[in-house]
């Protein structure tokens, strides 16, 4: 396995392994701030099953000097707060590494498999807790310090981070929480092992944000204006709804945790009916139940953004894991035929854009719009430059909010198939907004003329041409020319570009497109970028090739490899790298 | 102040003669028009069955939704649009049985809207199936052996859930029903009116010579409508077998329970107040939120 390091590179990966309900990712969090203020990148992946307490749960933080742009599988200093976590990243260890544990937890002589050569800091976190009359909680803080006492990093920004994180609550808490993290820093600096890189804060860089997808995306909905957002609890989408009421109240949003997510997807349309932006976010069984409101979205022209975060499935599948398998789903989800926009975000960039844009599509074209992320994306948090706000407008398209309408006609047939939107409480704007089919004013019982049916049902479709128009173009990475052309879309996006940048000083040309509006399908795009390419690839996480079938289906072409996962797991640069020089071959 | 017939529009109801929705339909508008008011004071939102076909015979800046969720797409409507005044119409079987979560939930959440049912006690607009309220052992083409359930109790539910204002009506007494609907109009909070309106193809059994033989106004005796452990016992002592004579089944019509002056889901709701186009008016600047992630 490579080290994964990008070429002249200083950097460092920590594990945090131990059983759930310990605070591991909190903890985690905490470090990922201290390096990304001490001008580093960082890039942190928690893996957890879907318990609350017990279970493994580790935490993974990448810390680059570099630019890096995804999790890698290696890792340098192993924290085992448990015995189960050894062996179970025995094989990610890279030479040297650290492993930082308490004596009191288990015997590493018991252990099996251990080589030679690692460094191993005994560290007795609970004792040094009670020594400084901590509580067991803080355990998680002493081995934090006792990281950075390894890495021989000032302890002194994580003090700061402490303290703003407890001070408010009681600065005491705060206290004893920085005796523990000096302690375990003294402690493992005293160990005799010496870390082979020199670590310290870079002055002078830009400040960074350390954030999560579902976090930029919820900051790109308020920057849409969204006043409405509802939700019903599901991993790995629940952040949002978490985020937006903890936020939204204050800015104007009015946030219901529904019933259901009949409820919630109703709800949305009931809200954009009355003139809100609206939002709901959810996983694959969740969108499930809300499929039947997601079509009724689509003929009653309502213009809404729904979040799918993609867990694996069917049905409960695996909460708190990634797959990129529901992209068929959004393309077909509902009865009938309707025209929908599925955005693809990348990465957190991509999440905040599209989460402003999709706003701005769906007033446009009066119609649902889906913005299609997946849990890699959506629950680990990287170093980026903060968003640029500045750049965020709002199109409401033909929407009257206000003042007198006559002869209105709702459904009005137009070139575009776009009708003006007038809002009820607005003087004339009376209207059948409808779940069946309907005619120019939204009766019902005419729209089952079948003259007035076709023009309906051709109408709301032309909108997907006006899409093609104002909808995101695909992404390219890369030079123009390269050995092989990879296309694919979502969270993918990060370990390929990682695994580009490992490539290329190794000679080996590499470029990507990143398919931003899986739909409208960008064909005319894809069929440019085949034409042009030596050899090509998709790769998708997901087991029948989704997005293949897709170019297959638009394009009449195919590619020549593909590459795909769905054990939960996002693709790693790793594997990535060792696949394309496979390939390539 | 809108005249009654100035509430409806060019198209002619499809409902059979003498259906139970006629009544319902023409009691709204008496009280819309009562009420003074304006068409674009109110929105009505439809979910679907025979009651859901008058969306096409009223006017009104209105949602015909889908079946069994006209509730949650009222309420947000409510909660956007602030100054219009919601109304939801909705059946038994798709507001009780699809949608009765979103029932007993809207009850809870004291939403300041008017519930309308159209309760006729079987599925007309699919031909004759039993509906969630229909009465035990009853049979149709669902249930050839008769209904094993008891019947939704929905008054009895909604008081369960803290209602506020929880009152049955009859088609066949329009003036009272137009009463009943201007009140719950006017309450602050979910105002519930369940209203019998017989269906004449479907429903052999609860026709309105039936209800006519039994229904009388609670106003008419000493009703005290603040007592909801009273009305509780008297939504469960209303009919629900079908062998029962007039005497022994007698099925009261007028507001069972109201309570005033209590609080709204709304009131809670430090963003409930403008409508919600407002703040979509010009991006937000969260600069400030980003910041935070520093």
């Amino acid at each position: 396995m490579p080290a994964g390091i990008p070429h002249g590179a200083t950097e460092v990966r920590i594990r945090i392994g131990g059983p759930a309900g310990f605070g591991i990712k909190a903890a985690g969090q905490s470090l990922a701030r201290v390096f990304t203020r001490a001008g580093y990148e960082t890039f942190d992946l928690t893996e957890y099953p879907s318990l609350i307490k017990g279970g493994h749960n580790t935490y993974h933080l990448r810390v680059s000097d570099h630019e890096i742009h995804s999790h890698v599988l290696a890792t340098d200093i192993l924290v085992a707060l448990d015995k189960q976590t050894v062996p179970l990243h025995l094989d990610e260890l890279t030479e040297g590494a650290a492993i930082i544990y308490d004596p009191k937890d288990f015997d590493m002589s018991e252990v099996e498999g251990v080589p030679e050569g690692l460094c191993i800091i005994p560290v007795p976190l609970t004792d040094i807790i009670y020594d400084v009359g901590g509580q067991k909680i803080m355990r998680n803080v002493v081995a934090l310090g006792a990281v950075l006492g390894h890495i021989g990093f000032p302890i002194e920004l994580l003090h700061a981070s402490l303290e703003e994180q407890f001070s408010h609550k009681a600065p005491e808490i705060a206290e004893v929480n920085k005796k523990c993290a000096s302690a375990g820093a003294e402690h493992a600096a005293g160990q005799g092992c010496p870390f082979p890189l020199d670590m310290h804060p870079i002055e002078g860089r830009d400040p960074r944000i350390l954030i999560d997808g579902n976090e930029a995306l919820s900051l790109g909905a308020l920057a849409a204006g969204i006043g409405f957002y509802a939700a019903y609890p599901m991993t790995p989408a629940s952040s949002v709804l978490h985020f937006m009421a903890k936020h939204g109240e204050d800015l104007g949003v009015i946030v219901k945790h529904t019933e259901d997510e009949l409820a919630a997807m109703n709800m949305v349309v009931g809200a954009a009916f009355g003139g809100a932006r609206a939002m709901c976010c959810t996983s694959g069984g969740g969108f499930a139940l809300m499929n039947e409101a997601f079509g009724l979205a689509g003929v009653s022209e309502s213009a809404v953004v729904v979040g799918l975060m993609t867990r694996p499935g069917p049905a409960t599948g695996m909460p708190t894991w990634t797959e990129q398998s529901d992209l068929r789903y959004a393309l077909h989800a509902a009865q009938g035929e309707f025209p929908r926009v599925v955005l693809a975000p990348g990465d957190r960039d991509d999440a905040f854009t599209m989460g402003w844009q999709a706003f701005n599509i769906a007033d446009v074209l009066q119609t649902p719009v889906i913005v299609l992320g997946d849990a890699y994306l959506s629950d680990h948090r990287a170093s980026v430059a903060p968003f640029d706000s500045s750049a965020v407008t709002v199109d409401r398209g033909k929407l009257i909010t206000e003042g007198e309408v006559t002869d209105y006609l709702r459904y009005r047939l137009t070139e575009d198939g776009v009708s003006e939107r007038v809002l009820p409480g607005v003087k004339g704007a009376e209207q059948l907004v409808n779940s069946y089919e309907h005619d120019e004013f939204g009766y019902g019982a005419q729209g089952e003329d079948p003259d007035v049916r076709v023009a309906q049902n051709e109408k709301r479709m032309r909108k997907l041409d006006l899409a093609r128009e104002i909808c995101p173009t695909p992404a390219y990475y890369g030079p123009t020319e390269a050995d092989l052309s990879i296309i694919l879309f979502g969270s993918t996006k990060m370990p390929v570009r990682e695994a580009m940048s490992w490539l290329e000083p190794d000679g080996v040309s590499v470029n990507m497109m990143q398919i931003t509006t899986v739909w409208p399908f960008p064909a005319e795009e894809v069929m440019t970028f085949l034409g042009a390419a030596r050899k090509t690839a998709v790769i998708e996480g997901n087991l029948t090739g989704q997005l293949r079938g897709l170019i297959r289906q638009e394009c009449l072409l195919d590619v020549d490899h593909t590459l795909a996962r769905h054990d939960g797991r996002p693709f790693s640069p790793e594997q990535l790298y060792a696949w394309i020089k496979e390939v390539l071959a | 102040m809108p005249e009654v017939k100035e509430y409806t529009n060019q198209n002619k109801p499809t409902w059979c003669p003498g259906c139970g929705n006629f009544g319902m339909w023409e009691a709204l508008k008496r009280a819309l028009s009562e009420l003074d008011m304006d068409f674009d004071e109110y929105s009505i939102v439809w979910g679907i069955g025979c009651h859901g076909n008058g969306a096409d015979f009223i006017r009104t800046a209105g949602f015909h939704g889908l079946h069994g969720r006209a509730l949650p797409v009222a309420s947000a409507l409510k909660w956007a649009q602030p100054n219009l005044n919601v109304i939801v119409e909705a059946g038994d079987g798709d507001g009780y049985g699809l949608g009765l979560s979103h029932f007993v939930h809207s009850v809870r959440r004291n939403i300041d809207m008017t519930y309308l049912a159209h309760d006729n006690q079987i599925y007309g607009l699919t031909t004759g199936q039993a509906s969630p309220t229909s009465d035990h052992l009853m049979r149709s083409v669902s249930t050839p052996k008769g209904v094993l359930e008891e019947p939704v109790n929905p008054i009895g539910l909604a008081l369960a859930e803290g209602a506020t204002f929880i009152a049955r009506g009859f088609a066949g007494d329009i003036p009272h029903l137009t009463e009943l609907y201007k009140a719950a109009i006017q309450h602050k909070g979910f105002a519930v009116v369940d209203v019998y309106q017989p269906c004449v193809t479907w429903n052999k059994h609860n026709t309105f010579p039936w209800f006519r033989e039994r229904v009388y106004k609670l106003e008419e005796t000493d009703w005290d409508t603040s007592d909801r452990t009273a009305a509780f016992d008297l939504s469960m002592k209303s009919f629900r077998e079908l062998t029962c004579t007039p005497d022994e089944c007698r099925v009261p019509i007028g507001i069972y329970y109201r309570e005033d002056d209590t609080e709204t889901y709304e009131d809670g709701v430090t963003a409930y107040g403008e409508p919600l186009y407002k703040v979509a008016e010009e991006p937000r600047d969260v600069s400030a939120l980003i910041a935070e992630f520093r």
